[in-house]
């Protein structure tokens, strides 16, 4: 076990530092001592062979699973430095770190709108009194927030949909109220899990568009755990490479790309 | 897009409906005083309310927040009790025999809440029915507070300690709570609240990735279904003016769940309007078809073959039958219009 | 005193026996239904009730001996079975979330509204399968029938555990309930097992009803205590074994007649039932159940 990590041990140029990061299912290390960081405002990718374990690393650092070892130091958008492994799920997003799921999670039965709404969770501060008489301090805030996910769907492109319902709503168009979603809190760090999964050519050349203007506009990070090496090699600042859970580079896209570890990890599926 | 008239809006008001629609029930009493409709119409209506507010509470868990409880029975029960045994035995006003009635069983209702989190779904209903079970035999057992099998009797409510209430003011006031009842849980489903529980229900992971605590939104749900359960149970009491225990049970539970699965899941007309074809329908109309009408158990085949053609066919419930045909009459005129032009 | 101690304990113990019998009857008709078709059978309580209805009138109103009325009471159940599955359950196949069980809820009122409108609302008496007659066992006696329920209870048990373990059909039964599509695309009969489960569950509720008539009357009412036991079993024994609900229900028989007996008549079955549900929320798995991790 490590030991307790000062706080503030974060370089002034970094957002995110996983330190020694180990997760253990039984007998099989599905991380093993992996460290990485990622800086202000870097758009940051995590790649590797399938079962190279990135959705778990990624999921110790959201903390749906605890992780055996290790630290996950995070810039809080309040502040200070904290340890998100001291965290509880879904105190995360209060911290400014947020996560979109490779299987689009929304609630198919609410609008594309409330689904945006979702992620402004956090942001209600009327209690539930107050919401249940409503109250006109709770009219307000309902209705700042309903402006305030109209304007970030707008951002998407996808404004006009706003009142139809989730569930009829085409992959591409569901992908984007996912992402609408994490803008809504304002995030110093947003996750992508498997942004490109499903989407054809245009649709991956806008993605990396949209992912630009966010990081433009939203002033954050973004880490891209991603398959698609075009997207990756295209968009990010600094790629790391993983490889049954272990560190194998981290670099610029071009050095990753001529690295020979990463390339021999990558035998047989290296695209051209 | 113009901004709506002020007509308009007032006009599209929710708010309007719900007043209007207590209006229209708060009639009753006039008709059937008034001999246009039969007397037994405001007992079976006055029961069809009190179920519409049980249910409604059941719809925020099942409905919105996806859990499955058949313990409404028992607490429908424990409301009653409470209520009739405050005002009867205590002689307490009835406004404290209310709020002691939805109280005391909504901390049992968060304790259950606390129990679920550690279980999946499938074992929450047979809990839920257990608790209802524990809840049932005691009301048996506690002569000296229930009254055991023979039953407890209270009376018709005392208004601020001065208005003595008949039946048919009873049945307005019965129609006044059901419409802040609906007006409270148009709020909450609507709102943040209503959004927490739908994600809660739609995808936990997404829940919690967007800062919903599970186990602060399944309290919360609990502690609803509950208190419009007990709330229920404390108004029948005051309305049907008997309470045994035998009526607490698995198929009054069920009876409330068929309510929100065939009137429409997270609908709020839709509550009434499944209470309305399972309780009221019956005893208004099967019961006077010639021949089958006075067989016993006919309600309950009638409600358990539409549960099942609901839920295979028309998972949204009945309501979704409305909203359907309102959308078949606009395309139907639209495309006069389009005729026209 | 200690002698007499011990044989009303052993009383006890004889009769829990039985009655855990039954309720393991009960029990597998519902994990079997729950094991091939993913789906509590909240039904299962009232169609074990219609079957021991239908035996009763076999036996009352044509004047059939016992044994054969339970015979063609078995063979109805079957078909009984076979419709429910095939009218009803076939076409759940993409209903979601709960919704398959509020179908058997729906199917639990079709029952409950049924029964009394085929055989009336008056109370029946079923006899038992061996009216008189018992063993003495150290001043505790079991009689015949006790003892044959007790024998009918182990050996279904025994008699499907075998069948589950070491024939075809109870293969494909294993297949199709660890997991149904590849079970079909390996070319299990599914649609084969998920009828002879509900057939089977039907004769199971009827045996069950027809095991506890006897002690109490034929009405609507009459396997309200067995169902709810039944459920409890399996909640305590978990879904994911055959054996661990059995085990279930023997405990539960034992464990509220010993509550009721040594601790309250009154108040033994409710804390039984809360102690079960102490138990579940410190184990959620069940006696023998298994921890199953969920991908994110």
């Amino acid at each position: 076990m490590s030991d307790k990590i000062m706080p503030a041990e974060l370089r002034a140029e970094e957002v995110l530092r996983i330190e020694n990061l180990s997760m253990h299912f039984g007998g099989l290390k599905a991380v093993d001592q992996l460290s990485f960081s990622i800086n202000e405002h870097e758009i940051f990718g995590l790649i590797g062979p399938n079962g190279a374990g990135k959705t778990t690393v990624f999921n110790c650092i959201t903390q749906f699973y605890k992780p055996s070892d290790g630290s996950v130091l995070f810039r809080t958008k309040q502040g200070p430095v904290e340890n998100l492994v001291d965290q509880k799920v879904h105190n995360i997003i209060r911290k400014g770190l947020v996560r979109t799921f490779q299987n689009v999670e929304l609630v198919s039965e609410l609008s594309l709108i409330d689904n945006v709404l979702v992620g402004a969770h956090i942001d209600f501060k009327s209690g539930g009194f107050s919401q249940a008489l409503r109250l006109p301090k709770a009219r307000r805030e309902e209705k700042a927030m309903r402006e305030k996910a109209e304007r970030v769907l707008d951002f998407m492109g996808i404004a006009d949909l706003k009142d139809a319902l989730a569930g009829g709503q085409p992959y591409g168009v569901r992908k984007k109220v996912e992402m609408a979603r994490t803008l809504m809190c304002e995030p110093k760090l947003i996750i992508l899990d498997e942004p490109a999964a499903g989407l054809n050519d245009v649709e991956t050349q806008q993605l990396a568009e949209t992912i630009r203007e966010v990081r433009e506009k939203y002033n954050c990070s973004i880490l891209l755990v991603e398959h698609d090496m075009r997207l990756v090699m295209d968009i990010c600042d600094r790629v790391c490479a993983i490889s049954f859970g272990k560190f194998l580079a981290c670099d610029v896209p071009s050095a990753i790309q001529k690295n020979a570890l990463v390339q021999e990890a990558y035998l047989g599926e290296k695209e051209d | 897009m113009k901004e709506d008239s002020i007509i308009k809006r007032i006009y599209k008001s929710p708010y309007l409906h719900f007043v209007v629609f207590g209006l229209v029930m708060s009639l009753l009493p006039a008709l059937t005083s008034g001999g246009i409709l039969k007397t037994s119409w405001l007992g079976i209506i006055g029961g069809t309310i009190i179920y519409t507010i049980a249910a409604l509470g059941l719809n925020l868990l099942l409905g919105y927040s996806g859990l499955i409880s058949l313990g409404t029975a028992g607490f429908m029960g424990l409301g009653a009790y409470i209520s009739a045994y405050a005002t009867g035995n205590l002689g307490l006003p009835w406004e404290i025999g209310i709020l002691a009635a939805v109280v005391i069983p909504v901390i049992l209702g968060i304790l259950i809440g606390l129990a679920s989190l550690r279980m999946e779904g499938l074992y929450l209903g047979i809990v839920t029915l257990c608790v209802s079970e524990v809840l049932r035999k005691t009301f048996d057992e506690l002569e000296p507070i229930t009254g055991g099998f023979s039953g407890k009797s209270a009376e018709y409510p005392t208004l601020l300690g001065m208005f003595k209430l008949n039946q048919s003011t009873t049945f307005i006031l019965l129609c006044v709570i059901l419409v802040l009842v609906m007006i409270l849980t148009y709020h909450l489903a609507n709102g943040q609240m209503g959004r927490a529980l739908n994600a809660m229900r739609g995808s936990h992971v997404a829940a919690q990735a967007m800062g919903v605590s599970l186990l602060k939104y399944r309290l919360i749900a609990f502690a609803l279904a509950t208190g419009y359960a007990s709330l229920a149970g404390a108004l029948y009491a005051h309305f049907i003016k008997f309470v045994y225990p035998s009526t607490w049970n698995l198929p009054l539970s069920l009876v409330i769940l068929s309510i929100i699965v065939i009137g429409g899941l997270r609908s709020i007309y839709g509550t009434f309007i499944g209470a309305v074809i399972v309780y009221a329908l019956p005893d208004l109309v099967l019961k006077r078809i010639p021949v089958i009408g006075d067989i016993n158990g006919l309600s309950y085949v009638f409600s358990g073959i539409l549960i099942i053609l609901v839920v295979l066919f028309y998972p949204g419930g009945c309501v979704t039958v409305f909203y359907d045909l309102k959308r078949l009459l606009k395309k139907l005129t639209k495309r006069q219009v389009k005729d026209h032009v | 005193m200690g002698g007499r101690a011990l044989s009303t304990f052993l009383q006890l113990l004889l009769r829990s026996l039985e009655t855990g019998a039954i309720y393991a009857l009960a029990t597998l008709g519902i994990i079997i239904v729950f094991r091939t078709n993913l789906v509590i059978n909240f039904a299962q309580g009232v169609m074990g009730m219609f079957g021991a209805y239908i035996v009763t009138v076999i036996f009352t109103k044509f004047g059939i001996p016992l044994l054969l009325a339970i015979l063609l009471g078995i063979i109805a159940a079957i078909a009984i079975g076979f419709v429910v599955d095939f009218v009803i359950i076939r076409r759940t196949k993409k209903v979601g979330g709960s919704g398959k069980e509020i179908i058997t809820l729906g199917m639990m009122m079709v029952f409950l509204g049924i029964a009394p409108m085929v055989f009336g609302v008056d109370p029946f008496r079923l006899p038992k399968i061996i009216e008189t007659g018992a063993f003495t066992l150290d001043a505790a006696n079991l009689s015949y029938n006790s003892l044959l329920n007790i024998i009918v209870g182990l050996a279904l048990t025994i008699g499907l555990f075998l069948l589950l373990q070491k024939t075809k059909l109870g293969l494909a039964i294993r297949t199709t309930a660890s997991n149904e599509r590849t079970a079909r695309m390996l070319g299990v009969p599914t649609k084969k097992v998920t009828l002879f489960s509900w057939a089977l569950a039907m004769v199971l509720g009827t045996l069950a009803g027809v095991l506890i008539a006897p002690s109490t009357s034929v009405t609507v009412n009459l396997m309200d205590s067995v169902q709810v036991n039944a459920f409890i079993a399996c909640v305590l024994g978990g879904f994911q074994t055959f054996y661990g609900p059995v085990i279930g229900a023997y405990i539960i028989a034992i464990a509220n007649n010993l509550l009721s007996y040594y601790v309250s008549s009154v108040w033994g079955t409710q804390i039984l039932y809360l102690l079960v549900i102490i138990f579940i929320v410190i184990k959620p798995v069940g006696l023998v159940g298994k921890r199953v991790i969920k991908k994110v």
